[in-house]
């Protein structure tokens, strides 16, 4: 019925590390949603619980309060399937994480067949369109090693894409790039979002977070502190903390 | 010219006999390690699944296998076990040595597997879960063909250890080459000392192999840097 493809509702995460004195509240009662097709851009100083906030709307990081629903299903009821709803929701890491003893194209391809069961043939034509997709059609048959990290990232999200997730989340998914590839994966980004992909961004790229995001979210401590169009929130941020933020880092 | 003809002529004598002996250390040593890779492998993996019960009683398993001679669990297996009246238990000696020598290498495996299964980075496993993975596909597809990657060089090294451990089933009469060199010195107790060589050099052809594998598996696979001590 509605448009919301993620919704988040009094969101808490409190980490408790025996060597650190004081518990770490990284997500302080966060609620929010993201629409059926939006980029949503989240940005914020380090540490701020953009990763955790990311982490937890696929379930790879369990919440202590609150609720959070991909699609209308919950990821925190003990009911849902997670990991269905995880292969609908595409996830690229700052570091890739290919798996190490597969070649570029086998990464593709596996996911689709142990998760979803396609045919090795069906899963194969799939992971060979989109290896042209992402620009590297002559790689399939490399390893992860044999790949620069622009290229290793190209074929994460091609991995992620394979499933046909509804939502794409990206956690930096550049900061480990070097300066001359980063362009070129921005731009992969910027042809999902305007194929209508549902995303939700952490980055550092201001840039991408102008030209591409439908809104941006500014975190600082757990909290949101302030949510805007980019235009509005890189021109005229309202908190200080965000000022603050965009000075230190334009 | 003497000497040499005898000791040549020891050699011609004990080699068929000294052979069986180390047929019998190969059977054993392979059978139980068959046996003690399986084992520590369930186990292995079993120690990485992060269920606290299970993991105390895998390391209380492990403390009592490491923290022990192998002799006296030798001893227990064939002496002690028969006594609970168990028929099953009731072991003929090839039967002791091969249970109790699997148990003891499935307490290396076990460390090893578990280890390597460590080693693999947490990004592997977590780009499984989240295209929707299971713990357990995660671990059939990704997890454990990197982790058994990085188990072969340490293996090698296991494996040379319970080769050598065959020589202490000489105590329960097992005619393995310790055992068919001691019966050998019992004829000719002049030639103690040529005889134990020959013995060494059998091992020797034995665990070289292996142990070349092993070096040459760590430059393949990478050394996760266990200790077997
Ligand atoms: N697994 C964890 N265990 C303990 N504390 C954690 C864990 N993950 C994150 N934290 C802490 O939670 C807080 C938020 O971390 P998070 O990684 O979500 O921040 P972030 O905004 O992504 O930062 P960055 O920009 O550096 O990636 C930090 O103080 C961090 O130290
Ligand atoms: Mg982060």
């Amino acid at each position: 019925m509605s448009d919301m493809m993620i919704r988040i509702e009094k969101v808490c995460k409190t980490y408790h590390v025996k060597s650190r004195a004081e518990p770490v509240r990284a997500l302080d009662n966060v609620t929010n949603h993201i629409d059926r097709g939006e980029v949503v851009v989240i940005i914020g100083p380090s540490g701020s619980g953009k990763s955790t906030l990311l982490r937890s709307l696929n379930g790879l990081q369990e919440i202590d309060s609150g609720a959070i629903f991909i699609d209308g299903v919950s990821v925190t009821d003990k009911k849902t399937n997670l990991n269905l709803l995880r292969s609908q929701v595409g996830m690229v890491f700052q570091h890739f994480n290919l798996y190490q003893h597969k070649t570029a194209f086998e990464n593709i391809v596996l996911p689709q067949t142990v998760v979803l069961k396609r045919s090795r043939a069906e899963a194969e034509a799939i992971a060979n369109d989109l290896l042209n997709k992402v620009g590297i059609p002559d790689l399939g048959g490399n390893y992860p090693s044999m790949l620069s990290g622009g290229q290793q990232q190209r074929v994460a999200i091609a991995r992620s894409l394979a499933m046909k997730p509804k939502v794409m989340l990206f956690d930096e998914a550049t900061s480990a790039l070097d300066p001359e590839t980063v362009g070129g994966v921005l731009e992969l980004m910027r042809g999902l979002a305007a194929d209508g992909m549902t995303m939700a961004v952490v980055t550092h790229e201001m840039g991408f977070a102008r030209e591409a995001a439908d809104r941006v979210i500014f975190m600082d401590a757990g909290a949101i502190i302030e949510e805007n169009t980019p235009d509005q929130f890189f021109d005229n941020p309202q908190s200080e903390r965000a000022q603050d933020f965009l000075r230190q880092i334009l | 010219m003497e000497w040499f003809a005898h000791k040549w002529d020891i050699i011609d004598q004990l080699t068929p006999f000294l052979l069986q002996g180390l047929w019998t250390t190969f059977k054993i040593s392979i059978v139980a390690i068959f046996f003690g890779s399986m084992l520590g492998f369930i186990l292995g993996v079993l120690k990485t699944l992060q269920i606290y019960p299970l993991e105390k009683l895998i390391n209380t398993y492990l403390h009592l296998l490491r923290g022990s001679p192998y002799l006296v669990q030798l001893y227990i297996v064939y002496f002690v076990f028969p006594s609970f009246n168990i028929s099953w238990l009731n072991f003929d000696s090839f039967t002791a040595a091969v249970v109790s020598l699997s148990l003891y290498t499935s307490s290396y495996v076990t460390e090893i597997v578990a280890s390597a299964i460590f080693a693999v980075p947490t990004g592997q496993s977590e780009a499984s879960r989240s295209v929707g993975m299971t713990k357990a596909q995660a671990y059939r597809y990704v997890i454990l063909p990197q982790a058994l990657k990085m188990t072969i060089p340490p293996m090698a090294s296991v494996y040379v250890i319970v080769i050598k451990s065959t020589a202490v089933l000489s105590v329960i009469g097992i005619a393995e080459l310790t055992r068919q060199g001691e019966v050998a010195i019992m004829r000719m107790p002049g030639d103690i000392m040529f005889i134990y060589s020959l013995i060494a050099i059998f091992y020797f052809f034995y665990c070289f192999p292996v142990l070349r594998f092993s070096k040459w598996a760590e430059t393949r696979f990478g050394s996760i840097g266990i200790d077997l001590k």
